[in-house]
This record gives structure tokens, sequence and C-alpha cells, in this order.
């Protein structure tokens, strides 16, 4: 099982935005969302939600998950 | 280095320092010092609390803003994985402490094997709570 994500690419396009600046719009340490980025934590859905909410997108353009 | 991770280091390795001056005092202790020594466990912990304190304080000084932050929901599993891993290292810590003080041991034997089981168990939540803030970082 594997999240794959495009929050890196998405913080790029949203003006590259630091970790530490969506790590505090969505109430995380900054390492928790390296953590996310690099797949070595799977957040909680609403963690997901809100971080997809920051860059105004829906949960599936953000987190694709494959049965790897 | 996060500050519940330093938090982890300094618990770790305060009490692998501290608690291991007791129990090489208590191992070689004269014979004829047959009883608990209460005295030197009280020591013990009052410098564990201090020095904690001291390095904690030091830690948050560092990072006032990670300090204050509550945890999140990754430190908050990370704590509840390490908690459990050492919990059942404690249950079976203690259940070999009692299975053993069946057999009559010195009351000395019996109360400083229950404080290392404790010791162990906590040594092992710091352990694994470090082990997992590496292998995500």
């Amino acid at each position: 099982m594997t999240i794959r994500n495009e929050i890196r690419r998405l913080r790029f396009e949203h003006g590259e935005m630091t970790q530490q600046a969506l790590a505090a719009r969505i109430g995380v340490t900054r390492q928790t969302v390296n953590a996310i980025e690099l797949g070595k934590y799977s957040p909680s859905l609403e963690a997901a939600f809100k971080i997809a909410a920051v860059f105004g997108m829906p949960l599936e353009s953000v987190f694709h998950y494959s049965e790897d | 280095m996060p500050f519940r991770e330093k938090s982890a280091w300094i618990s770790l390795l305060s009490m692998l320092c501290i608690y291991g001056v007791y129990f090489w005092s208590v191992k070689h202790a004269a014979p004829s010092v047959g009883s608990f020594r209460f005295g030197s466990l009280l020591e013990t912990i009052i410098a564990l609390v201090v020095v904690q304190a001291v390095l904690t304080v030091a830690a948050a000084i560092l990072t006032p803003a990670e300090a204050k932050a509550p945890r999140d929901e990754r430190e908050r599993l990370i704590e509840l994985r390490a908690t459990r891993v050492a919990y059942a290292g404690l249950a079976t810590g203690v259940s070999l402490a009692c299975f053993f003080g069946a057999l009559n041991p010195p009351m000395v034997f019996d109360t400083n094997a229950l404080l290392l089981v404790l010791v162990t168990a906590e040594l092992v939540r710091s352990g694994s709570q470090i082990i997992q803030y590496r292998l995500s970082a």
C-alpha cells in the first residue's frame, strides 16, 4: 500500500510556500509536513483535507493511493 | 532536531546515567548492607528530576515555539506506539519479578528488581520514540 502526494509540487506552485508555512496553516509541526511529503507518515483524514483546502484542490488531486 | 526528540534524548540519557550509577552502587554495595536503601533512591530521583528539568528548560529556550506548541497527530502517534512497546516490556518484567519474588529472595533484590523493570520500560519508551522520530525524519 502506497500513498503518494503532490505536496512538494503544489508548494512550489503556490509561491514556494515553505513547509513551516504549510505546517502553521494545518496545525502540525514542520517535521510532520516533511514526513508526509516524503511519504514516511500517512496523515489523518482531517489533516489531509486541511492540506487539500490550503491548496484549493480536491483531496484526490493531492493524495494518490495505489496497492503496490 | 525537533523539541520532542530532544526531550526523548534528555529522558533516555539522564535515566541511563543516573539510574546507571544507582544500580551500580546497589550491585557493588557491601554484603552487610542488606536493607533497601531508601535514601539512596530518593537522592537518585531528586537528581533525575533536577537534571531533566534543567535540560528540558534549556532545550525549550533554544526552540520556544516548538516547546509551547501542543503535540500534533504524528507526535501523539509516536508517543502512543512507544508506550505500547514499553508496556509490553513492563508487563513481562513485572510478571518475571513476581515469579522470582515467589522464590523468597531478599527484600532488597525484589524492590530493586521492580525498579529495574520500571526504569527499563521508561528507557524502551524513550528509545522507541527516538527511533520513530529518526525513521520519519
